[in-house]
């Protein structure tokens, strides 16, 4: 495929899991597990046309758009249909397709009560269309109503698929994240206005920001921040995230952890930045104080927790503090560090939410008191699996949870756009307290690892039969372990990647 | 030869071959993947020896820089994967393999029969990997990475018995601690590079751009000072100085072999490592250097009275280490670069020896416990004469390595004293009072275990061939690496030629130094160049000091001491232990000082109450209920002020107001129809009337209106 003509790989990439959706509802209910490996199917077929619109994506030139599509659509009000992809799109494209046939493929095997494949695999493809959509949207008003589809399947999987508080949870998850789009849509018709250049195209903007007064950027970006923030989530917006996580079913969560929260990283980056730089100087330094206390706070909320996935779902909070860390530098190496630890979360606290899920199965408890202790006695493969995805996720080099939050820290000491005059100082304790947490991250996740995984079985458990882990579980899970590897001792995959994009970004933002 | 420097890094390669190997396949190989870790050790030795070999003999050298870009950074800048090799890479490459081989040989018959047997030569060799990783390392990130995964194998393998909870915790505590200095080495290197930044570099992580820049004075004092005090945090923590020493004498926990190699011989030096690789930054800042001298002493005497009131023989060992890291950490920053380095790479040998032989009398009486051994000399002869030269070696007892390292360590310290600085007589001083507590415990230790009855509950035993030939070998390091820089060394090569570079070269002063320069300059010049006459340092106060000392020569006076030393510890020790288990330990009956002996100084319990009850059950209690209650509390607000609003919209505004308002325009309709309709009465006499009487109000309102 030529990168420069084939538009159309990507377009059929973006919308075939919507398509698949409408051939699942045409199955008969009762085929269920024909409606199983039909959505294996679908997202494999998916997934490979990705990896080949990879191998054809030109590396070479990163920071440009390719696989473009750019046709009128809504010509009353000047919105485009532009879908395309570059350095920065890529890695979360890639993730977003990866994702969906593991969970596809763990979903042959386990659905939770009350069962009906047809339904939630069919949310969970529509929900891969929106995703997928944020992520290769150039034109604002498309990226919205991929930002607004995501929502909907979500909601569901929660509400339907989910635990004991499913209602309250999927509501307020629903509300929440609403709540802050509505802000973030002000703010793109007020730049659409302010603009008054007719268009939509992020590109087409970007190139032609900043607009406004300084005072229009920063309400601007306000508006954008709410909803970006929220769907982070960033300190102090984060509280639907527990709750989200905690009663939400295992593919919810590793979708919701693995994907969703990169939303908002990703739209800070894309949009937020190159279009108001100013109104992001001004408000980075808040970011980046909001983002350094969602680092220590988030870790020390994980030390208070008594169920393990509640305890993975805080620990993101501490994880996308160093993410947004990373954009507050609002330098080069800021940005790429935010993108890689966007993707090394998405893998690895995927990866963990998988391994909660599982362990529920096996338990029927997440409480880590009644579990008790002695997993690796008791399920050997299991308990290492388990470590070697906690010390990836508490930054350990070599794994890839190291390079984001190293490179945030080492690129959140010169803060860009001068920055650097006004804020050193401020910079310089933000990293401090940054590597502090690190140490807050190590300390609940080998406290973690000590109660539950090491000693003796409790004598509640001691001659239960629980299974190791599984081959279903094997073959949907391998992917992600390896790939925890990878970036971690291959960051070029994705630093390589991002690396001409984000020099074309700090370019639109440079001015 | 000259080749083989830029194959330095098939010498860490080897190690994560046999790591992955034997994790693979070990529990197939008839030595459970032991011989694989032996082979590939073997050979990563060989090669060490053959770099040390070469950059030793044509020392100094120019340091080889071999470099992969591995990753764009953002911002122009990259990461890359490569090796630095100069003296003091070859020095640690020697060291770390030669110690690991024989951990890894003794290994093969003391982990015998332990369950996870592959598991741990995996960790081992995984280790051993790391500790290179972090040698060879050209650039600090790299370094950070390779300091950061040692600190994951000690942890996995201090806590290689889990299931026990006292080595769960100890595993912990020593990943915490550590991670904690952590912060320090991770800011202090962010540090250090964004002073490179302004230089036009594309690698501002490279050690020797790092190292230069500082020398040229290119780096500003603040970055110099923050980032080396920063880093230094970290090498507090790893390299077991006060107060951060706690988790070391718990990581005892751990398998012997692995306190040998890693608690002993080569993690814990780590710290020290790093600050001789950044000495040309570190020697930039007079403050630094006082500091690093002055914790140094602290912990090399604090740490070194810790070990007198241990019965555990490991826990003796350890804060032995501590004591010894001491002596290289204040070594740093008294101007003993050499001195540092040259004990760090004695103490390897002797404590290893020292850590190996005490696993071979725990194998023997399946006991830590010095109470439970005894009268072991006879039982035990090849382990008894081994740990005695250890020992020796250990005390600085003449003519063997301890005793030429740690003299190095007191000169530089009297030549630090001479040139104005008063860390250097606290070095030279508190370090002989330390010597003579070194002393004092290694007797007792050797009288406890060796002298008297057997106490064991099992028939003491020699260890086999593949314990006690590690031990030997060991023993003739412990003497023999001595005599790389002793008086009766050759001016080149020596240990400090070895240790040589361009920056640290013969002509390298401290730069703080140089204020009475005039005057001294020639004094300096011939003073250390013609062949190690220290003497015209010493008198030159306010001159410059050199960074390289030159050949010792024999210091009678400090000799004496240090015989006088030997002969009053010795002694003591004999009387009181030299029959067996006093009733009473003499070093319990202190009063207030065993008291603050037992009790660790109170530092783990100071840790434990101030540090970890709050964090883990206060703060992080009040972190969950506050976004339990509060931020989601306000949250739950909007969402229940929004349902009011709307529940009052719904009954008050649609209800009542609007709905109201259609049901009371159809009601007034009928109220009003029932009214209006009498009007419609088809009286004529009342319509006129009525139109008469409007006909009236409206004459009367033109009226008023005019």
């Amino acid at each position: 495929m030529d990168p420069n003509t084939a538009g159309w790989a990507l377009v059929v990439a973006l919308f075939l899991p919507l398509v698949g959706a409408g051939l699942l509802a045409l199955m008969p209910a009762s085929m269920d597990r024909q409606i199983r490996l039909a959505a294996v199917g679908i997202t494999a077929v998916a997934f490979a046309l990705v990896v080949a619109i990879t191998a054809s994506f030109d590396f070479g030139r990163t920071g440009e758009l390719q696989f473009v599509t750019d046709v009128g659509w809504i010509t009353a009000i000047d919105a485009r249909f532009i879908v395309a992809i570059d350095g920065i799109s890529m890695p979360l494209f890639f993730l977003t397709y990866l994702l969906p046939l593991l969970c596809a493929i763990y979903t042959t095997k386990n659905l939770p009560a009350p069962g009906k494949p047809k339904a939630f695999l069919g949310l969970m493809l529509m929900l891969q269309t929106g995703m997928a959509g944020t992520f290769v949207a150039f034109d604002l008003i498309l990226f919205f109503i991929f930002w607004e589809l995501v929502l909907v399947p979500m909601f569901f999987m929660i509400g339907m698929w989910g635990g004991p508080r499913r209602d309250y949870a999927s509501v307020k998850f629903f509300l929440y994240t609403l709540f802050g789009s509505v802000f973030m849509l002000i703010a793109f018709l007020a730049i659409y206005f302010q603009a008054g250049a007719e268009t939509w195209s992020i590109q087409e903007l970007s190139a032609m920001a900043p607009f406004g007064s300084s005072t229009f950027q920063t309400w601007a970006f306000l508006g954008m921040f709410l909803g970006f923030a929220i769907k982070v989530p960033m300190w102090p917006f984060h509280t639907w995230l527990p709750d989200a996580h905690t009663e939400a079913p295992t593919i919810g969560s590793v979708l919701l952890a693995g994907v969703l929260l990169k939303m908002g990283t990703y739209g800070f980056v894309r949009i937020a930045l190159p279009l108001l730089p100013e109104g992001a100087l001004r408000f980075a330094p808040i970011i980046g104080v909001l983002a350094v206390i969602g680092i220590i706070y988030g870790s020390l909320c994980c030390l208070a927790q008594t169920d393990v996935k509640r305890l993975i779902a805080f620990s993101s909070v501490g994880h996308m503090g160093f993410v947004m860390l990373g954009i507050a530098a609002m330098n080069e190496a800021g940005i790429q560090a935010a993108l890689f630890g966007n993707i090394a979360h998405g893998v690895i606290t995927g990866m963990l939410f998988f391994l909660a899920g599982s362990l529920h199965d096996r338990y029927h408890t997440r409480e880590i008191a009644v579990i008790g202790g002695g997993m690796l006695k008791k399920i050997p493969k299991y308990g290492v699996m388990l470590t070697y995805v906690a010390i990836a996720s508490l930054g350990l080099p070599g794994l890839a949870g190291f390079w984001g939050e190293f490179t945030a820290m080492w690129a959140a000491i010169n803060p860009g756009l001068g920055l650097a005059d006004d804020f050193q100082g401020l910079y310089l304790v933000l990293v401090v307290f940054a590597a502090i947490g690190t140490v807050l991250t190590a300390a609940y996740f080998l406290w973690l690892l000590q109660r539950i995984n090491l000693g003796e079985p409790p004598a509640q458990w001691a001659d239960e039969p629980l299974d190791d882990v599984k081959t279903i579980e094997w073959v949907s899970w391998t992917p992600l372990l390896l790939l925890v590897l990878a970036l971690g001792i291959f960051p070029v995959l994705v630093f390589g990647v991002q690396d001409g994009a984000v020099s074309v970004l700090m370019g639109y933002l440079a001015g | 030869m000259e080749a083989l420097l830029d194959y330095a890094w098939v010498v860490v390669a080897l190690p994560l071959l046999s790591a992955a190997l034997i994790a693979m396949f070990g529990k197939q190989l008839p030595g459970g993947g032991s011989e694989l870790g032996v082979a590939s050790l073997g050979l990563a030795f060989l090669a060490s020896a053959g770099i040390a070999w070469e950059t030793f003999v044509n020392s100094p050298i120019e340091p080889v820089e071999r470099a992969l870009e591995w990753s764009p950074l953002g911002g122009g800048f990259v990461f890359e994967l490569g090796i630095l090799v100069d003296g003091l890479t070859a020095v640690m490459l020697l060291l770390v393999t030669t110690v690991s081989l024989m951990v890894h040989i003794y290994s093969r018959e003391y982990m015998r029969g332990e369950p996870r047997f592959t598991y741990f030569f995996s960790m081992l060799s995984l280790f051993t990997f790391s500790m290179l990783v972090l040698v060879v390392a050209n650039n600090l990130l790299l370094a950070v990475i390779g300091w950061e995964l040692v600190g994951l194998c000690s942890f996995l393998l201090i806590g290689f018995y889990w299931e026990k909870k006292p080595n769960q915790d100890a595993a912990n505590k020593a990943f915490l601690t550590t991670k904690f200095g952590d912060v320090g080495l991770i800011v202090g290197v962010i540090v250090l590079s964004a002073g490179m930044f302004e230089l036009d570099t594309s690698t501002p992580f490279n050690i020797l751009e790092i190292n230069g820049a500082a020398a040229a004075g290119d780096l500003a004092t603040g970055t110099i000072v923050l980032g080396m005090l920063l880093i230094f945090l970290g090498c507090v923590s790893k390299s077991g100085q006060m107060p951060l020493h706690v988790w070391l004498p718990d990581a005892m926990a751990g398998p012997t072999p692995v306190s040998a190699l890693i608690h002993a011989a080569t993690m814990v030096t780590a710290g020290v490592f790093l600050l001789a690789r950044l000495y040309p930054v570190m020697a930039q800042s007079q403050a630094v250097m006082a500091v690093i001298a002055v914790v140094g002493v602290i912990t090399l005497f604090f740490g070194g009275l810790l070990a007198l009131v241990q019965d555990d023989l490991k826990k003796v060992l350890a804060y032995s280490t501590i004591s010894q890291l001491g002596y290289m950490i204040a070594a740093l920053g008294v101007g003993g670069y050499t001195a540092s380095m040259f004990h760090l790479f004695t103490h390897g040998f002797f404590k290893a020896l020292l850590f190996l032989g005490a696993g071979s009398l725990i194998h023997a009486v399946h006991s830590n416990n010095m109470s439970d051994m005894g009268g072991m000399a006879r039982a035990m002869p090849h382990t008894f004469w081994t740990f005695i030269v250890g020992s020796l070696a250990l005390a600085g007892f003449p003519l063997t390595a301890g005793f030429f390292s740690k003299d190095e360590i007191l000169i530089a310290g009297d030549i630090w004293a001479g040139a104005g600085f008063a860390t250097g007589a606290l070095v030279y001083w508190i370090g002989l009072a330390a010597a003579f507590v070194t002393t004092f415990y290694m007797a007792r230790v050797c009288f406890l275990v060796f002298a008297g009855e057997n106490r064991s509950h099992h028939p003491p035993h020699e260890s086999g061939k593949q314990m006690v030939g590690p031990l030997m070998l060991l023993a003739v390091l412990s003497i023999a690496s001595g005599y790389l820089l002793s008086p009766f060394s050759p001016d080149q090569p020596n240990f400090e030629t070895w240790m040589a570079t361009p920056i640290l070269d013969e002509d390298a002063t401290f730069p703080f130094t140089e204020d009475g320069a005039t005057e001294a300059t020639g004094v300096q010049g011939d003073g250390v160049q013609a062949g190690g006459e220290v003497v015209a340092v010493e008198g030159a106060e306010g001159g410059p000091v050199s960074v390289l000392h030159g050949v010792p020569s024999w210091h009678p006076d400090l000799l004496a001491i240090v015989l006088g030393i030997f002969a009053v510890a010795i002694f003591l020790a004999y009387r009181f232990y030299g029959r067996g288990v006093p009733e009473r330990d003499p070093t319990l009956r202190m009063g207030p000082v065993s008291t603050a002996l037992v009790n660790k100084y109170g530092f783990d319990a100071f840790g434990y109450r101030f540090i970890v009850v709050p964090v883990r059950d206060t703060l992080s209690r009040w972190a969950t209920y506050s976004s339990n209650h509060w931020l989601d509390g306000i949250v739950g607000g909007v969402g229940r002020a929004t349902m009011s609003v709307a529940q009052s919209t719904y009954r008050v505004l649609d209800q009542r107001v609007i709905d109201g308002g259609v049901n009371g325009a159809a009601f007034s309709a009928a109220w009003w129809s029932e009214r209006l309709k009498r009007i419609q009465s088809g009286d004529v006499q009342r319509y006129a009337g009525a139109l008469v009487a409007g006909v009236i109000v409206l004459i009367l309102a033109f009226i008023a209106v005019r």
